[in-house]
């Protein structure tokens, strides 16, 4: 083994996927696409939506939030008199998208004449929430910013106003993740191997003293880098444009993003080690992928499918990595808690091996 | 000093002989080309001889040291440009001749990369895509990459096929600068006539998976015992004739055409080439 050399090669391998523009749309590009598609969907629409402001602070600070959501486009605001819990029912079924309740309690932390600005919101409409939590706070936090003195001009908070659940955009997210490195993985190994072979290259590389698992091994270590940039890049399209709360555990996704790589690239090498022709790839590949994309929860709760698909989902790998990824990027749940989904992957992962390991051909 | 030596080679697929009992020597320095027509088995000699295909009978030897059952020995003193040469797409000349030399473990790759370049006369072409470049440049990257951990032999398997006459030519220039300027022993299979004619010191040339002569092509073409190759159509059926003395045998056959009241058409007077050789040894025309 010469990790040197192992190092170089896993340089070039990852050069040769990144100037790909296919594997770039089909691992961050179609992703994003598949994100904002599905959470405008199943949100109502792109209008940030109407919302209720209750104003009982009439502070400086307080007038100037109402001013500035007024000029916000795509949001209308009705200003109401009438009580906050029938306002917050309103928000509760979907009459209104959001409650902004501006009051001047006193108290320690805002100081006595500070505004305290809280929003109300549904999860029903994950897209409009989201937005409207970035469009109030953004405005609180500059018009506090901007009114003088030493105590902050109005200190924000939101809740949900329904019971603790998540978001749909919180629960697609690492759904997404998982189909997109999913797919990255099977079909960009599978035919990379195959192509690989056709066109003659391991052949050549036969003719060099490198080992072809050096080559292999490199081309595996650039595919889990690549997996590692989905993760970071798409974790960050959620929290910034859906405004997803990403949890502090959110670290523990990293080995299972590497074990579900692993899982799914093992996959791919066993496609491309059975199959010579790359169309045939390409069709054995989306055998594999499409079932499992829709059967593992990553778009919906497994736990709203019928019984037999319940079961079914929880033998296929992408289940329990998208599981394992909710857990760990939005659910607040540590490493430990996912073992058993990085066991589950794991496992999968050297079954595969050897099945592919006994079929492998380099011509 | 003799740089390969094969004897009684053989390779079956199946019923099928593919190399028949072959023996030959190729000399250190040499250019050496192995000419035949399309299956005559050429790719498969070389790859056995490469370590790709094992054998199954004859013995090879490699710059003294048997190539199998190690062909792994002796694979850093030999370099290869196969048949197919598309590599990888999407890294730049300069960039796979570094890897190529990180292969070999060779740490002065960029110094390798810089040199080899040069040496095929693709220093324009070094931050293009391989992908990106025309036949002819691919091919000479696939040289390049061969010579790049400077073995003493390089292999070249049909390395002009597909490629226009121009871009033929200047990659002959390649050929000629590897084994004359770099003074490596260079082995190629062709099965343009013209092409062993012009870069090859001595000239294997194989039918139906044996070796039927092996010569110098001056020696070869002597050996046909004539100075010019007379071809012409005689009332619709075609003549070749060898002969000593152009202008005897053109006029004789003229004055005979004249007598006789028939037309001659096409008539053709040039010198013998590897084709004519091929002609009289097999009784077949050779086809390119």
């Amino acid at each position: 083994m010469n990790l040197g050399r192992i190092g170089a090669t896993t340089v070039a391998q990852l050069k040769m996927m990144v100037r790909r523009r296919i594997v770039l749309f089909w691992s961050l590009v179609f992703p994003i696409i598949l994100m904002t598609l599905l959470g405008l969907l199943f949100g109502r629409s792109i209008d940030a939506g109407t919302i209720t402001v209750i104003d009982t602070a009439h502070t400086p600070a307080s007038s100037a939030m109402v001013r500035a959501l007024r000029s916000t486009k795509g949001v209308t605001v009705k200003l109401d008199e009438k009580d906050v819990a029938h306002a917050r029912n309103q928000v509760k079924d979907g009459d209104r998208d959001a409650l902004v309740v501006l009051s001047s309690p006193g108290g320690s932390v805002i100081g006595p004449r500070g505004t305290l600005a809280k929003l109300y919101f549904s999860n029903a409409s994950a897209t409009q929430s989201g937005i409207l939590k970035g469009v109030v706070s953004g405005i609180a936090s500059r018009v506090s910013a901007a009114a003088a003195g030493g105590s902050p001009a109005i200190a924000y908070t939101q809740y949900s106003v329904d019971s603790s659940s998540l978001d749909y955009a919180d629960f697609l997210l690492p759904g997404i993740i998982a189909l997109s490195v999913m797919i990255s993985a099977v079909i960009g190994l599978s035919t990379v191997l195959v192509a690989w072979r056709k066109r003659g290259v391991l052949r050549r590389l036969k003719l060099t003293p490198m080992p072809l698992w050096e080559f292999l091994v490199s081309r595996i270590a650039a595919s889990l880098a690549l997996a590692l940039l989905q993760l970071a890049v798409l974790i960050a399209f959620g929290a910034i444009v859906f405004g997803i709360h990403i949890s502090s555990t959110a670290w523990a996704a990293v080995p299972v993003v590497l074990a579900g790589a692993l899982c799914f690239l093992v996959m791919g090498f066993t496609v491309g080690s059975l199959v010579s022709e790359p169309e045939t790839a390409d069709a054995v590949t989306n055998v594999i992928t499409n079932p499992m994309m829709f059967l593992s929860g990553t778009f919906f709760p497994v736990s709203a499918m019928p019984g037999f698909v319940q079961t079914i989902a929880k033998a296929l790998p992408l289940y329990y990595m998208a599981n394992g990824l909710r857990d760990t990027i939005v659910r607040n749940q540590g490493l430990v808690h996912v073992l058993p989904d990085l066991g589950v992957l794991l496992a999968v992962t050297g079954a595969l091996a050897v099945v592919s390991l006994r079929t492998f051909r380099w011509e | 000093m003799d740089a390969i030596r094969v004897h009684g080679l053989t390779k079956r697929y199946g019923d099928h002989v593919a190399v028949d009992g072959i023996s030959f020597e190729v000399h250190e320095g040499e250019a050496f080309g192995i000419l035949g027509p399309n299956g005559a088995g050429k790719t498969t000699t070389l790859e056995m001889i490469e370590g790709l295909r094992r054998p199954d009978a004859g013995e090879i030897e490699l710059l003294g040291r048997p190539v199998w059952p190690d062909p792994r020995a002796i694979q850093s003193r030999i370099g290869v440009a196969l048949q197919t040469t598309s590599l990888f797409e999407k890294l730049t000349s300069r960039e796979l001749l570094v890897l190529f030399a990180r292969f070999y473990n060779r740490s002065d790759g960029a110094e390798r990369a810089a040199r080899t370049l040069e040496l095929v006369g693709l220093e324009s072409k070094a931050e293009s895509f391989a992908g990106d470049m025309s036949g002819g440049q691919q091919q000479r990257l696939a040289i390049a990459l061969a010579l790049v951990h400077d073995p003493d032999v390089v292999f070249l398997d049909e390395p002009t096929t597909g490629l226009d006459p121009q871009a033929r030519r200047n990659l002959w220039d390649v050929i000629r600068a590897i084994n004359d300027e770099a003074g490596k022993t260079v082995v190629l299979t062709t099965h343009y006539l013209e092409e062993a004619e012009q870069l090859c010191d001595r000239v294997a040339i194989m039918d139906e998976a044996r070796i039927i002569a092996l010569e110098t092509p001056a020696r070869l073409i002597a050996s046909l015992g004539a100075d010019v190759r007379i071809s012409y159509t005689q009332d619709g059926r075609e003549h070749v004739s060898y002969e000593h003395d152009a202008q005897t045998a053109v006029l004789e056959t003229l004055e005979q055409a004249r007598r006789s009241g028939s037309q001659i058409e096409g008539l053709s007077v040039r010198g013998p080439s590897l084709e004519d050789v091929f002609l009289k040894l097999t009784g077949r025309e050779f086809r390119e």
